[in-house]
């Protein structure tokens, strides 16, 4: 169970220390169900941290998305460490950030937070109209309470739970410096990606038709590449004029030459922590699309990103036997 | 009189064996269709996968790529990378609609000129088949 106190206290002791230069948590947001990242650096702001169903930003984004100024000539680097709270799918991120050496081990602290699920907020808001009120929640005995000011209502963890807590297998941190409670049981739930193969038993021509509606609807705002944690290239190629390998006008064929690209450069590399699929304001099921190259990365290199810090990135390394049926 | 569809196929070579086999193909007088437009890159590991979004955007009714052997790269390794990154990129382009047909990827050495026909015959076949594709293709702008 989620210990407040622990975390609390473990928060207040990290950020006072000498060599560690903010700590990013969890705070209630300003209405409804939404809830914050808290970026701590004096330790009376601790108190504000929650951990809580509603916690389903992944909050490794910002260990890449922070900007990297360059150092006044006759001044240090500030080396000081960031502390980051990780959920189990977090953690993937922080590894696979590691494994393609995008941050350096010595310079994050990881606080793990063994995690039960988090919400889908469509889903939440759907049962419970969002009104301005601020709400928390809590994990109980596989029901999930939310604390409305006019009583709680608890309501079975599967009619809340986003999809991919539904079916997560890491639901402890794969790497943490501190694990703040007990690890969670691991459960029974496998992933046998049925979105995918459903989509794959169907026609190429179905399948085309089905991703032009999803692709067309797409306002090319880019939000699912921002809070993506493993997207993280300084100079990405959607924001590069010269060459312009994806024109900027929003028609079938830029939109998905985009989603392709994309999709493409998460090949090996995407975690599933869903956050694209949660910030897009059209509701593509850019999952859908990306579970497709994981189950491929799965059964044709037995590779799974963020989940062995000693492993290397799959698309620089190679193994002579690799399978290769398709080659002429 | 109808006029049989003309399948534009776009081919990345490798430098050091794809090149110089479709060469020897020419040399030794082998036939083959002539819908091929050949890019010569130093390595297959050199091909970016949006080369072959753009070519499709650009107009290309099918993609071939095409290095060296296992083992027998100029450089070592980069065919091995190339053929992680097209496994990927196969699958991917097949689940989002874009026929099999139109992607494919072969191994053909300097001295195999007579594969090279084979390979060439069928990738271009393939895309006859599967006919033109312009759901994909960038609009094209008139000024």
């Amino acid at each position: 169970m989620a210990d407040l106190e622990k975390l609390i206290t473990v928060a207040k002791e990290t950020v006072s220390r000498d060599d560690v230069k903010y700590l990013i948590g969890w705070r209630q947001g300003t209405y409804g169900f939404r809830v914050s990242p808290h970026f701590i650096t004096e330790p009376e702001e601790a108190d504000k941290l929650i951990f809580s169903p509603l916690c389903s930003n992944n909050l490794a984004t910002y260990l890449t998305l922070v900007e990297k100024l360059p150092v006044p000539r006759g001044q240090e680097a500030d080396t000081r460490k960031i502390a980051l709270m990780v959920k189990g799918c977090d953690s993937r991120a922080v590894v696979q950030q590691l494994v393609e050496q995008g941050i350096k081990r010595e310079s994050v602290i990881i606080l793990g937070c063994p995690c039960q699920g988090v919400v889908d907020l469509a889903k939440v808001e759907e049962k419970f109209p969002a009104g301005l009120e601020q709400v928390a929640a809590r994990w109980d005995d596989g029901k999930i309470v939310f604390q409305f000011s006019d009583g709680e209502k608890a309501v079975p963890r599967e009619e809340v739970l986003a999809d991919k807590c539904l079916r997560c297998r890491y639901p402890n941190p794969v790497l943490a410096d501190t694990l703040l409670w007990e690890e969670v049981e691991a459960g029974s739930s496998s992933d046998e990606y049925a979105d995918v193969s459903e989509l794959e038993a169907k026609t190429p021509e179905e399948r085309w038709s089905f991703w032009e509606a999803q692709f067309s609807s797409c306002v090319r705002c880019y939000s699912c590449r921002n809070v993506c944690p493993m997207c993280y290239c300084e100079d990405c190629i959607l924001d590069r004029l010269n060459p312009t390998w994806v024109n900027r006008s929003n028609n079938i064929s830029e939109n998905t030459a985009f989603h392709l690209s994309r999709a493409f450069h998460l090949a090996g590399r995407c975690i599933e922590c869903g956050e694209c699929e949660r910030v897009c304001p059209v509701n593509i099921p850019i999952m859908t699309l990306n579970r497709k190259l994981t189950k491929e990365v799965r059964e044709k290199f037995a590779y799974e990103p963020g989940t062995d810090p000693a492993s290397k990135p799959l698309q620089a390394s190679y193994r002579p036997n690799d399978q290769e049926n398709f080659i002429l | 009189m109808s006029e049989q569809f003309e399948p534009n196929v776009v081919a990345f070579l490798c430098n050091w064996c794809s090149y110089a086999g479709a060469d020897l193909a020419g040399t030794s007088r082998i036939q083959y269709p002539p819908n091929l437009n050949v890019i010569r890159v130093m390595c297959t590991g050199r091909i970016n996968p949006l080369f072959v979004i753009n070519a499709f955007q650009q107009g290309a009714d099918g993609v071939l790529v095409s290095g060296c052997h296992p083992g027998d790269c100029h450089y070592m390794e980069g065919n091995y990378f190339a053929r992680r990154r097209f496994t990927m990129m196969k699958e991917l382009l097949d689940y989002v609609g874009v026929d099999n047909k139109r992607f494919h990827m072969s191994w053909v050495s300097a001295s195999e000129g007579a594969k090279w026909k084979d390979v060439v015959k069928s990738t271009v076949d393939e895309a006859k088949e599967v006919g033109p594709f312009a759901q994909f293709q960038r609009n094209k702008i008139n000024w």
